[in-house]
């Protein structure tokens, strides 16, 4: 102590940097891998956290930052090591315990270890760029946990087959899988696709295609896709069990491709069950599943609609060509009208009411449907049929939903304009017989097909209904003149019909009798002196009449027949028995008409009020015609129809189908002018498709036809051919 | 938990102090507090005393539990900032501090809270507001990098080039456009980490496949991690070039017109609503001046001004600077005498409409005059002249306040708001103010 008091006191000159002891980083650094490794034993209870963080502090401050991290990774590593080998040695089950347990502590751990390198975290990492400690953690896990050699297969295949077992049927620890997963997600997305999403999927997708092999051996379709859907859920819900949600779309893919992309050939086709007998079954639980589950893979419902369209088609095409069904064109209508019910609700109860499929659904209707011709005459009849008798005692709403189902059929319809033609026909039929049930479903199915086809398509039918009413008043008018002179006379009903606005019929008049003759006089020359300038023709082929009748025993009876029929059955209030000839030169009738009116007076049983020689069921020129005193009924009011074809007969179709060829002529001209007036310069071919896009609300116009009418226009000089391009034509104002 | 109660004792450097574990837990979990709180650091407190020690400054722990009871910071004036920062970051509460010390931005309720000197030989080029509170200033040949404590980084630099432009892409990256050197491929444009000043990537201009070498100027960045530039190349491929921000890609290139300006642009600016660059050469760059604005979808300029023709005896008129204002769809031009001037951006040939009462101090002129800037920020425009800021207010644009610095400095050459302060460059010494607003009064 004395000696070196001696000694001059020296200021030592000021460094610029005081590192208080050259031990002081490896000391400090000292107590912080204690308390990490008192961390890792779960002993951490005697630290300080303040004196650590204070410690972690100042070797970063003191420019140590660089060993502290280093040291922190040796540290970390070393314990991970520890970590991995007691893993490698859980046997058995508890091998996943022991992986979820360490990790738990683990992720203990990292978190107080972050805790008191929270300010070299905060402030040192940054600026190095180093992985922050949180990670470091993580990604240590990573390499000497999870990548490692003895624990990165085991796991993988430990996770595949608890999967594989709970596939077949097996409880498995569902929260230890979960946490085991989670882990694998938490150590990046990156580590849970490579270390098991991937090998997952693989694996599944073995399982799936193995499995659905064995089924499709052995089960119907609608058992397949049972189990099918049964799987996918499975899989759906491991997901939100213990998956990462982004795996269940890959899952979910695999689990499609496998069951249903690779068999839908096969399914849709299966004998017996396949798709085609599920609509002929109507099997809409088993056809609803089939949509859900085609819907998930590529061209899946493409397939369903595929198949669906070719069965409508062929099913379709077998009920409009089938000649069996073409007797009974109501039978017919009511038969494709089912055949869309049935689908519709198909559609709806199955598909989804997917709009695809209806469009599909309507498609091969419009192609089946054309392929009959008749099909136009038909759905009036139907109409016909549901107007005279059908809709008797329903009620409105019904009957709307009748005559919709009516209009969607006549959408399908190429020639519109061919089922107008026969529409009026028969429309004219039940106004002048009187024979239509409700003027409301007339009335509002005129409204339909306007609001479908536009206001000329019903004009001329509206016209009809105009001079339905106009003849009323008429009437009532001609009545009141009349009312001086009553007496036996008989009673007249006219209906004055403009001519134009109803089916033209050859004017067949017949002689008609004086009786009657006298009141038509009457009756002219009142209806002449209303209006002027109008010329009246008598549509006898058209009318009706009730003729009072006394038979042999004195029994009275009412009899309601056509105006030819009258005409016969008048001539026999002067004599009783005529032969055909004389009958024919008396009335003048048209032959055919004539034989069809004897035919319904002599022929039909219970209605013979006409004896005819021979006996047959035919009319002959040679035959010979007697007034039938025996003739007796138990009704007052006997209805002697007139034996019609309701159908059309051959000719008369010929005929029909020449008058809707010659309606068309004008309208193609028209479209044809219309188009070139606007366009002034056009090609053939443009003009075809021109007028048939135009003209294709009302009927498909034939090519030919059109070039006909193109020539037609020609030679009227409306259009010139180009004289360069032959091709072109040339409008001429 | 080693509390029981609410109530927590600590002893900071031999102080006392006594809160609550409710008023601590303001400090968020990734704060020493939090973490020392946290359930698995069972806190034992000193089986005598029964406090918690710290082993740190009392006086500024005061201050910081102050700040975590009231959300205040009042620092005393005897205590030096940086103490108290250091403090701060040793408990994790740096950002507290940063949130706490001054308030939203308000252009009326400027304060000036200092003025930092730079040690660098020339005039400063530009001033740049970072999103955190930082600047960066380019200085001749090198950009000066400050984070929000004013604490200045590494300065970048790239190749020693004359720098034309810097700006903060985000609060770590910041973008330096330069001269180029001829023939060398030095300078053009860099990415740096704004706080170690390491260069991430140098951004390239290639023509048909080829890498050229050129000058970059006026930059701009977008919301969709775009970056734009005005460039000059070698052989006059002038325009404006467009370069990813995440992968450092050149993207696209808008070639300059025959007489028109893009390449020599003073100032860049993306239009987010309507999806466009205005671009803005100006005198004295060049003798016209040329404002455009170009939409890179549909590759053209679909809108554009220029005083070619006008007549040369209006000389005071002098576009110096020019900010499109997208809320009142114009732009706001304005010249040496610090008057504004509009234009309408929905009419394709519109002129400037001059606005005389902005001009309230014609005849003041400084010895060493400066080019009026503009910049627009919350709704508020901001003219600089002199030696000082013009605020102006409201649908007429009315002068509300102006910003004078008493620091020596100068004429103001530049400046920039961002990160709710506003930044001043002064032209004849290396000096910048800060301006910040207040926190909200208390009552």
């Amino acid at each position: 102590m004395s000696a070196q008091k001696k000694r001059n006191f020296q200021i030592e000159a000021f460094k610029h940097r005081v590192v208080v002891d050259p031990k002081y980083a490896e000391k400090t650094w000292k107590i912080l891998e204690h308390a990490i490794h008192e961390i890792y034993n779960h002993n951490a209870s005697g630290l300080s956290f303040e004196e650590l963080y204070r410690n972690a502090y100042n070797m970063v401050l003191h420019k140590f930052g660089d060993k502290l991290y280093s040291g922190l990774v040796t540290t970390m590593t070393m314990h991970l090591k520890e970590i991995s080998k007691s893993i490698e040695a859980a046997q058995g089950a508890s091998f996943l315990e022991e992986l979820n347990r360490k990790w738990a502590d683990h992720n203990k751990a990292l978190q107080m270890i972050r805790d008191i390198l929270m300010y070299m975290d905060r402030t040192f990492i940054p600026s190095t760029h180093k992985t922050p400690v949180h990670e470091l953690g993580l990604n240590l896990w990573r390499d000497n946990i999870i990548h490692s050699n003895k624990i990165q297969t085991r796991l993988l295949n430990t996770l595949l087959e608890l999967v594989h077992r709970e596939r077949t049927g097996e409880v498995i620890n569902r929260g230890l899988m979960r946490n085991i997963i989670k882990m694998l997600m938490d150590l990046g997305s990156s580590v849970y696709q490579e270390d098991f999403e991937k090998p997952f999927l693989e694996v599944s997708a073995n399982f799936y295609s193995v499995e659905s092999q064995q089924f499709i051996e052995c089960c119907d379709c609608g058992d397949y896709l049972k189990k099918a859907e049964r799987r996918l859920n499975e899989e759906m819900e491991r997901v939100s069990h213990y998956l990462d949600t982004k795996s269940e779309a890959k899952i979910t893919n695999v689990v499609e491709k496998e069951t249903i992309e690779n068999h839908m050939q096969r399914l849709v086709h299966m004998e017996n069950s396949g798709l085609v007998s599920m609509l002929v079954d109507d099997k809409y639980e088993d056809l609803g599943r089939m949509y859900n589950l085609f819907r998930r893979v590529p061209d899946g419902l493409f397939t369903i609609r595929d198949v669906m369209t070719a069965h409508i088609r062929e099913t379709g095409k077998q009920l409009v060509t089938d000649p069996e069904r073409l007797r009974d064109p109501v039978d017919f209508v009511q038969r494709l009208l089912d055949e869309k019910d049935k689908h519709d609700k198909i559609i709806s109860l199955a598909f989804n009411n997917d709009k695809t499929f209806q469009n599909a659904l309507n498609s091969s209707f419009e192609y089946f449907i054309n392929l009959n011709p008749r099909s136009p005459e038909f759905i009036s009849l139907f109409v016909d049929d549901k107007l005279r008798k059908g809709l008797k005692g329903v009620s409105e709403e019904d009957v709307e939903i009748v005559l919709d189902k009516v209009m969607m059929l006549f959408r399908y319809l190429q020639e519109k304009d061919v089922f107008e033609k026969y529409y009026k026909q028969h429309l004219a039929k039940r106004l002048l017989s009187g024979k239509t049930v409700s003027d409301d479903a007339e009335r509002s199915l005129i409204v339909k097909l306007k609001t479908e086809c536009g206001y000329q398509f019903t004009s001329k039918l509206e016209g009809m209904f105009t001079d339905m009413k106009t003849s009323q008043d008429t009437m009532q008018g001609f009545s009141a003149t009349q009312s001086a002179d009553t007496g036996d006379s008989p009673t007249l009903a006219v209906q004055v019909l403009t001519t134009g606005s109803w089916p033209t019929q050859p004017s067949s008049t017949c002689n008609l009798p004086a009786e009657i003759l006298g009141v038509c006089e009457k009756f002219r020359a009142y209806y002449l002196g209303t209006h002027t300038g109008r010329r009246l023709s008598w549509q006898t082929n058209m009318g009706t009449a009730d003729l009072k009748a006394t038979f042999g025993k004195g029994q009275k009876h009412e009899l309601n027949v056509s105006t030819y029929q009258m005409c016969i059955l008048m001539l026999f209030n002067n004599a009783d028995s005529m032969s055909y000839k004389e009958i024919e030169q008396a009335t003048e009738i048209p032959a055919s008409d004539l034989k069809r009116c004897l035919q319904s007076l002599a022929c039909v049983k219970g209605k013979n009020v006409l004896r005819k020689e021979p006996m047959s069921k035919d009319i002959g020129e040679d035959d010979a015609f007697f007034f039938n005193d025996k003739f007796s009924s138990k009704f007052y009011k006997v209805k002697i129809g007139t034996v019609v074809a309701q159908k059309e007969s051959e000719p008369e179709k010929q005929e029909t189908r020449q008058r809707v060829e010659e309606d068309r002529k004008p309208q193609i001209e028209a479209a044809i002018v219309r188009i070139m007036k606007s366009r002034r310069v056009l090609d053939h071919n443009n003009i075809v498709a021109e007028v048939t896009k135009q003209l294709q609300s009302r009927f498909l116009p034939n090519p030919v036809v059109i070039k006909k009418r193109i020539e037609s226009l020609i030679e009227r000089e409306f259009l010139e051919r180009d004289k360069v391009d032959r091709k072109l034509y040339r409008y001429l104002a | 938990m080693g509390i029981q109660k609410d109530r927590v004792r600590f002893n900071v450097g031999g102080k006392i102090f006594e809160t609550t574990a409710t008023t601590l837990a303001n400090a968020g979990r990734n704060s020493m507090f939090g973490a020392m709180f946290d359930e698995s650091w069972s806190l034992q407190p000193d089986d005598k005393t029964g406090d918690c020690f710290i082993d740190r400054d009392p006086s500024c722990f005061a201050v910081l539990l102050d700040l975590l009871r009231t959300g205040e910071i009042i620092i005393p004036p005897n205590m030096p900032e940086k103490l108290l920062y250091r403090e701060a970051l040793y408990y994790g509460l740096i950002d507290h501090v940063r949130a706490a010390k001054w308030g939203q931005f308000d252009g009326n309720r400027l304060r000036l809270v200092g003025s930092v000197v730079g040690r660098a030989p020339g005039d400063g080029t530009a001033i740049r507001a970072g999103p955190d509170g930082g600047c960066c200033v380019a200085h001749g040949s090198m950009v000066h990098v400050y984070n929000w404590m004013l604490e200045e980084y590494p300065p970048i630099n790239l190749d020693y080039q004359r720098v034309n432009d810097a700006g903060w892409v985000n609060s770590e990256s910041i973008v330096m456009s330069a001269c180029e050197r001829l023939g060398t491929g030095d300078g053009g444009m860099g990415l740096f980490n704004s706080s170690t000043g390491d260069l991430k990537y140098k951004f390239h201009v290639s023509h048909y496949n080829q890498i050229k070498s050129y000058t970059a100027g006026a930059l701009s960045f977008s919301s969709d991690y775009k970056i734009f530039a005005s460039c000059k190349g070698r052989s006059n491929e002038y325009g404006i070039g467009v370069w990813d921000q995440v992968t450092g890609k050149q993207i696209d290139f808008f070639y300059e017109s025959f007489g028109w300006s893009l390449g020599d642009a003073d100032k860049l600016q993306w239009l987010q609503g309507s999806n466009c660059l205005l671009v803005a050469t100006l005198f004295p760059r060049k003798d016209n001046c040329y404002i455009s604005l170009i939409d890179f979808r549909e590759k053209k300029m679909v809108w554009s001004w220029s005083d070619i023709g006008a007549p040369t005896t209006v000389d005071e008129k002098r576009v110096k600077d020019a900010i499109a204002m997208e809320d009142s769809r114009s732009i706001c031009v304005v010249n040496e005498y610090e008057d504004l001037g509009f234009m309408d951006l929905r009419s394709t040939n519109g002129s400037v409409r001059w606005s005389s009462r902005s001009r309230l101090m014609k005849g003041k002129m400084s010895e060493e005059p400066c080019y009026p800037k503009l910049a627009l920020h919350g709704g508020q425009l901001f003219s600089s002249m002199n030696d000082n800021i013009s605020v102006f207010c409201g649908p007429d644009w009315v002068l509300t306040s102006r910003l004078r610095s008493n620091s020596y400095g100068g004429s103001i050459c530049d400046f920039s708001i961002g990160g709710d302060r506003l930044f001043a460059l002064h032209s004849e010494e290396n000096v910048f103010d800060i301006w910040e607003t207040p926190p909200p009064a208390i009552m």
